[in-house]
């Protein structure tokens, strides 16, 4: 495990050489930026903080321990997700910002008014029962 | 009235007839070959409704004064029971624009509202078990999701999630869907042409999402999974201004994601274009015959 005091250098290091790196390595081009959602998605997909090496496993997609590194430095400090230290290493989690209110909106959002449902009624899919066993078939017909 | 003003409203139904018949033999990414001819539609067939309505005006005092003034024997272009219809329907599809204008509007501004209390970055992640992904037009465009659709999914098919709805953003597809939904309140005999368009952006967004990971089968599991979960969840509603991860047709997505891929077939949206030309031909010669029956209100 990379010491800590110099984990940021480091990472800033990896930072040029692993966005050279990435186009041979991937289906396409993964942008810095799009790596940062997956990581924070990781995070967020998690039941708890996790350690580098879980974030690049939970990402997928063989991304570099040290790609995984760098993100997760990054998004520490854009401030999106915090740490804590967990013998050597660091373990990462999301930070939450307002949650509560975040999801009251969106719980609110979801549960609109009389008006509103009228407009957006005729847009309204729901899961036939159906679909959703012609869904379950596909998916266990999956190898 | 010559019969190219009703042309427009048949044309309408002809169009809305076809979206449903060639929606799944079209190249998602030819969506706005329908987005533009259900333009031309809703345009003509409004047009056609303003000359209706204007025939009125031959009734009122104001043009019968006039005509008797200019000895102008003044004729009866249609009966009144169609001009007065004519305006009724004016007014409904004004009624119905302003109520989906004012929906979609509201809709996007609380989605932001929502992406602000998640903070900053491209990903905004709200706290609930309910399984849910939108792209969030604007500058810049923002991809909001919850964490219990996160949860139900693996890393690979996150980043299917991720691809999906930044396809929607790139390409700006809420404009597309926009557009076709008032048409189709100005017109609801369009309403089967806003499902084709609907349902083709997201097409385009699950073969963009196949492109980025590299897999099909990959975009057919996580939509897959994403339904089952909504569906476990409760109904799903489907949003004006967001264009959800899960939504239209999902069966036939997956479907068409576990076929062949898409082979572009250039005479469907060619043909969808050519209706909506010939309603705007329909449109322009409506206009002259009307204008046959008003010349002479100009002074010479």
């Amino acid at each position: 495990m990379v010491e800590r005091v110099t984990r940021r250098h480091r990472a800033r290091g990896e930072e040029a050489r692993g966005e050279e790196a990435q186009p041979s390595r991937m289906p396409s081009r993964r942008a810095a930026g799009e790596l940062e959602a997956e990581v924070l998605a990781a995070l967020w997909a998690a039941a708890g903080p996790l350690t580098a090496a879980h974030v690049r496993q939970a990402v997928g997609g063989g991304l570099a321990y040290n790609t995984v590194q760098t993100i997760l430095v990054r998004l520490y400090e854009k401030g999106l997700i915090g740490r804590v230290a967990d013998g050597r290493r660091h373990e990462y989690f999301p930070v939450k910002g307002a949650e509560e209110l975040a999801a009251e909106q969106m719980q609110a959002l979801l549960s609109r008014g009389r008006d509103r449902q009228a407009v957006l009624q005729r847009f309204a899919t729901s899961l036939s029962v159906e679909d959703a066993r012609l869904l379950r078939a596909m998916l266990r017909r999956r190898p | 009235m010559t019969i190219s003003v009703y042309v427009p409203a048949a044309l309408s139904l002809l169009l809305a007839a076809i979206s449903r018949i060639v929606v799944a033999r079209t190249a998602p990414t030819r969506a706005a070959a329908f987005v533009v001819a259900a333009m031309l539609c809703a345009a003509a067939a409004t047009w056609g409704l303003v000359l209706l309505s204007a025939t009125l005006l031959g009734c009122t005092s104001l043009v019968a004064d006039e005509a008797l003034e200019r000895g102008v024997q003044l004729q009866d272009p249609v009966p009144k029971l169609i001009g007065v219809t004519a305006v009724i329907l004016l007014i409904f599809g004004a009624v119905r624009v302003a109520r989906v204008l004012r929906a979609r509007r509201a809709t996007t501004r609380e989605l932001r509202a929502v992406c602000r209390s998640c903070g900053t970055g491209e990903l905004a992640v709200v706290a609930l078990d309910a399984p849910h992904a939108f792209a969030v037009p604007g500058r810049p465009g923002r991809i909001l999701v919850t964490r219990g659709l996160l949860s139900v999914l693996d890393g690979d098919e996150r980043r299917v999630v991720l691809a999906h709805e930044r396809a929607h953003l790139r390409s700006r597809h809420h404009w597309l869907r926009a557009a076709t939904e008032v048409c189709a309140a100005v017109n609801p005999v369009l309403i089967p042409v806003r499902e084709a368009v609907a349902f083709l952006v997201e097409r385009s967004a699950d073969e963009h999402a196949a492109a980025v990971t590299g897999s099909r089968e990959l975009v057919a599991r996580a939509l897959t999974k994403a339904a089952l979960a909504s569906g476990a969840a409760g109904r799903v509603h489907v949003w004006p201004a967001a264009l959800p991860f899960a939504g239209c047709g999902v069966s036939a997505r997956v479907a068409a994601l576990r076929s062949e891929p898409p082979r572009p077939e250039p005479l469907v949206p060619s043909s969808v274009l050519a209706l909506g030309v010939a309603t705007a031909i329909a449109a322009v010669q409506a206009t002259t015959a009307f204008y046959q029956l008003i010349y002479w209100l100009w002074p010479t």
